[in-house]
């Protein structure tokens, strides 16, 4: 840039003949401020979504219907969780269900009621058969699910409380004839002593000490079961007790009896589970997860107690699962006992995640689903449910049910790298403070002022400079004149002024601290001799401050 | 007679679990997966020699190398399948437990599909003699089976002790996290770690293949003997599996003789308990720093 660019620009007001008004003034090309607006909005950044989107359908509701409630009686709980507001945009009430799982239950259950009636003639027998194991073993991965999600404790043995109970009450029904009813709350009972026997260790070992002592606890079990002479080793379990089915009833009439009481079964689990763990014990021990143990234990909540109180409960409820068990077949076979069995139940509950209702009905239903339907296809069936098993455990976090949650968690993960990788564009704001910034107007402000100094900084030149210098008041050029319209329209803090040291005589530059009672800042120790001088040392310093930015 | 039987027939058990338990309690420390899938690895390495009993040679040592051989290949299998895609997730301790017991599932099932449920029997690898002294008779399969095991197992703790990657396994025991930092690869470790305690499955399951046969699922027993002794001893110390399988042996001796076998293991889990009660790490675990990881 030199002073005799070649370009002039003339002062439309010299004809009034203005005191140091000057005819022609060198200046420099113009630039258009478009050229900055045009260089921002292009971008070569691929632009990724970034925000957050939660589809939910919003139901229409006003006035009283906007507040109605639907509650189970006599207690004042929900049916389900429904959120009433107001749309900010139309202000229309609307209505949002925040959780549809009781939905989904509902459905789900009514399926299974009806599933019956649907089922094709030529499968009804393998179909019923395998819709009442799976009644059976949902309740019992119900009840497991309360000892390993609600109370934390990793038993496996389960199964060795179920066969045990189920044993001593085919025992007890083949040598006293009992009545089928009796055999459950039998059951109950023997599960509970079992129960608080396996419990005792609970207390004082976690996690795994407690998981490979209890896989060892099965196999014991199994052994004395097997080797006994009262439980039939001859036989391969013990069969003679009563069942609740009549033998007079038609083959389809037993099947579906067996169904629905199987199902109903599963209900009464589905009912405990939710009373355990809905309620005051699942509360607690929410308060406590592993590793927080210490934390819940100094805010005076007894977990201890409650873990022991848990398991008591689902011990005796997979007591009386034995004892129907024995009731519902006649007896109890020793593969009850097998090592594959408490395997394919784990993959239950892992196949379907660990801590919730769901999850454990479910994944019961997939491994019975294979276990019993496809049992013409030999080892291979026990090798998909395995590989189904290994896979959830390698890429699920959560089993089945929390692919939402793990997939949610992955996409803000993504977002918020692209958010990073969107830092560099822009720049006045960095997207974080972006999104947190409660008045959005200051963003397209700084956004604004980012490329207004841009734009100046283009026009600074010695013609403008030395413009400025030959006439401070008076008519500009248009460069000049943005450049002056710039620095006027800054903040009172830091703004330059100019102080009188000795009227007419001393002048030096000051800059504002803008706010009342706190003197202005010397910024340096030069005295001009006129204001003029002074003037035009404010415009250097502004000019300096503006090119540094 | 019948207790120096019974007495020489615990040593030999107690051998054989040991190793299993030292395998197990190793993986333990230092990667923190809890191996499940031994039983495979077992069965395994048991129908590994088998088949190169049949098809290869019946020679004694060579038939314990294959086994060994196949025991620490299905080690390294594991560490690929189920170590290395989780270890670093979250969750982890729970997930490689499960993981590892799927993988057991699997293929337990599979030696089920391709070998068939009839048992298998190896050749005798020790020979057919015997020592005879004064009231009993040691045969050769007892003395070999302590010999070997006690043997390798040296071999497999002097190298823990005096080579570089030994130092790097025990660095992994002490302090994993630490042991990345000072560059320490917690993945090519795991390989040695598995691939070993793999070798000595191996070991156990073809010494054991001398009294029991080759079953998919006998490795189910040594397993849980073998969980049972290193939990007992405590999980990570060598020392104490070593102490918990000395104890275990004398219980099952003990009982066997007053009571009657059929009750070996339910004194052997009141021992277990009544020890964890006491000390619920173990007899040489810290009492009350685990391992977290």
């Amino acid at each position: 840039m030199s002073i005799d660019s070649g370009i002039k620009w003339r002062n439309p007001l010299f004809v009034w003949g203005g005191k140091r008004d000057v005819e022609e003034l060198p200046t420099i090309p113009f630039r258009s401020h478009k050229e900055v607006w045009e260089r921002t909005r292009r971008s070569t950044t691929k632009l990724n979504p970034v925000g957050r989107l939660r589809y939910y359908y919003k139901w229409p509701g006003h006035g009283a219907t906007m507040w109605n409630r639907l509650r189970y009686w006599p207690t004042r709980r929900r049916v389900l969780r429904v959120r009433g507001e107001y749309n900010p945009k139309t202000l229309r009430a609307e209505k949002t269900i925040v959780d549809k799982r009781p939905i989904w239950w509902v459905l789900g259950l009514l399926a299974l009621a009806i599933a019956p009636l649907f089922t094709p003639g030529d499968l009804q027998n393998t179909l019923l058969t395998a819709g009442a194991t799976f009644g059976i073993y949902a309740a019992i991965s119900l009840c497991w699910m309360l000892i390993m999600g609600t109370a934390g404790v990793f038993s496996l043995a389960t199964y060795a409380v179920v066969g045990t109970a189920a044993f001593v009450t085919a025992l007890l029904a083949v040598k006293f004839a009992l009545p089928w009813w009796l055999l459950p709350p039998i059951g109950a009972l023997v599960g509970l002593v079992f129960g608080g026997i396996i419990a005792l260790p609970a207390t004082r070992l976690d996690g795994f000490y407690y998981a490979l002592l209890t896989l060892g606890l099965n196999e014991l079990c199994r052994v004395y079961f097997v080797t006994s002479k009262e439980f039939g080793s001859a036989n391969g379990g013990l069969y003679g007790a009563r069942t609740y089915i009549p033998e007079e009833w038609s083959q389809l009439g037993q099947l579906l009896l067996a169904y629905y009481a199987c199902f109903g079964l599963m209900l009464l689990a589905l009912l405990l589970y939710r009373f355990v763990n809905g309620r005051r014990l699942g509360r607690i021990l929410r308060m406590a997860p592993e590793k927080r143990e210490a934390f819940a234990e100094a805010t005076g909540v007894n977990f201890r107690q409650a873990r022991v109180w848990v398991f008591l409960v689902s011990s005796a409820a997979l007591g009386f699962i034995g004892g129907f068990y024995t009731s519902n077949f006649g007896g109890v076979a020793f593969s009850i006992f097998n090592f594959d069995t408490v395997l394919l139940g784990l993959a239950m509950l892992v196949i379907g995640g660990v801590g919730r209702a769901e999850g454990a009905v479910v994944g019961t239903l997939i491994v019975v689903f294979f276990d019993q339907v496809l049992n013409t296809w030999g080892p291979a069936r026990f090798m998909i449910i395995g590989l189904i098993m290994l896979l959830v455990v390698l890429y699920l976090r959560n089993g089945l049910f929390g692919i939402k949650a793990q997939f949610r968690a992955w996409r803000d993960k993504k977002k918020s790298e692209r958010r990073s990788t969107r830092a560099e564009k822009g720049g006045e704001l960095l997207p974080e403070e972006a999104t947190e910034t409660e008045d959005k107007s200051v963003i397209y402000q700084r956004r604004h002022d980012k490329m207004t100094r841009d734009h100046l900084k283009t026009l600074v030149s010695p013609e403008i400079i030395e413009e400025h210098r030959h006439s401070l008041n008076g008519q500009h050029s248009e460069a000049l004149e943005r450049l002056l319209i710039y620095f006027r329209t800054r903040p009172q803090v830091e703004k330059y002024a100019i102080m009188a040291v000795e009227r007419f005589e001393g002048y030096r530059i000051v800059a504002l601290s803008g706010h009342r009672g706190v003197a202005p800042r010397v910024v340096e120790d030069r005295i001009y001799a006129t204001p003029d001088e002074a003037c035009h040392g404010v415009f250097m310093r502004r000019v300096q401050d503006l090119l540094e930015s | 007679m019948d207790i120096w039987f019974i007495v020489s027939n615990t040593i030999v058990l107690a051998c054989i679990y040991g190793t299993l338990a030292i395998g197990i309690s190793i993986t333990w420390s230092s990667l923190g997966l809890l191996n499940l899938a031994y039983g495979f690895i077992f069965a395994f390495a048991g129908y590994g020699a088998w088949l190169f009993a049949q098809h290869v040679s019946t020679s004694g040592p060579a038939v314990l190398a294959a086994g060994i051989l196949a025991g620490a290949l299905g080690g390294v299998v594991i560490c690929a399948v189920g170590f290395i895609p989780i270890h670093d997730k979250p969750n982890f301790t729970i997930r490689g437990l499960i993981a590892t017991l799927a993988i057991n599932l699997i293929g337990t099932q599979c030696l089920l599909w391709w070998f068939g449920p009839r048992s298998k029997s190896l050749p005798e690898i020790f020979g057919n003699w015997s020592v005879s002294l004064p009231g009993v008779v040691f045969t050769a399969d007892k003395i070999g089976n302590v010999v070997t095991s006690v043997l390798l197992l040296a071999v497999v703790l002097r190298w823990m002790q005096s080579s570089r990657r030994g130092l790097e396994i025990r660095a992994m025991m002490m302090n994993p996290h630490a042991a990345s930092i000072v560059g320490i690869g917690v993945r090519r470790t795991s390989f040695y770690v598995m691939g070993i305690t793999g070798g000595l499955a191996g070991l156990a399951a073809v010494l054991l293949s001398q009294t029991y046969y080759i079953s998919p699922f006998g490795g189910l027993m040594p397993m849980i003997k073998g969980v049972s002794i290193a939990l007992c001893g405590g999980l990570g110390s060598v020392r104490g599996a070593v102490i918990a399988a000395i104890v275990l042996g004398l219980n099952e001796a003990l009982t066997s003789i007053s009571i009657g076998g059929r009750y070996v293991l339910i004194t052997q889990f009141v021992v277990i308990i009544v020890i964890l009660l006491v000390r619920p790490r173990g007899i040489a675990g810290l009492l009350d720093k685990a391992r977290e990881a």
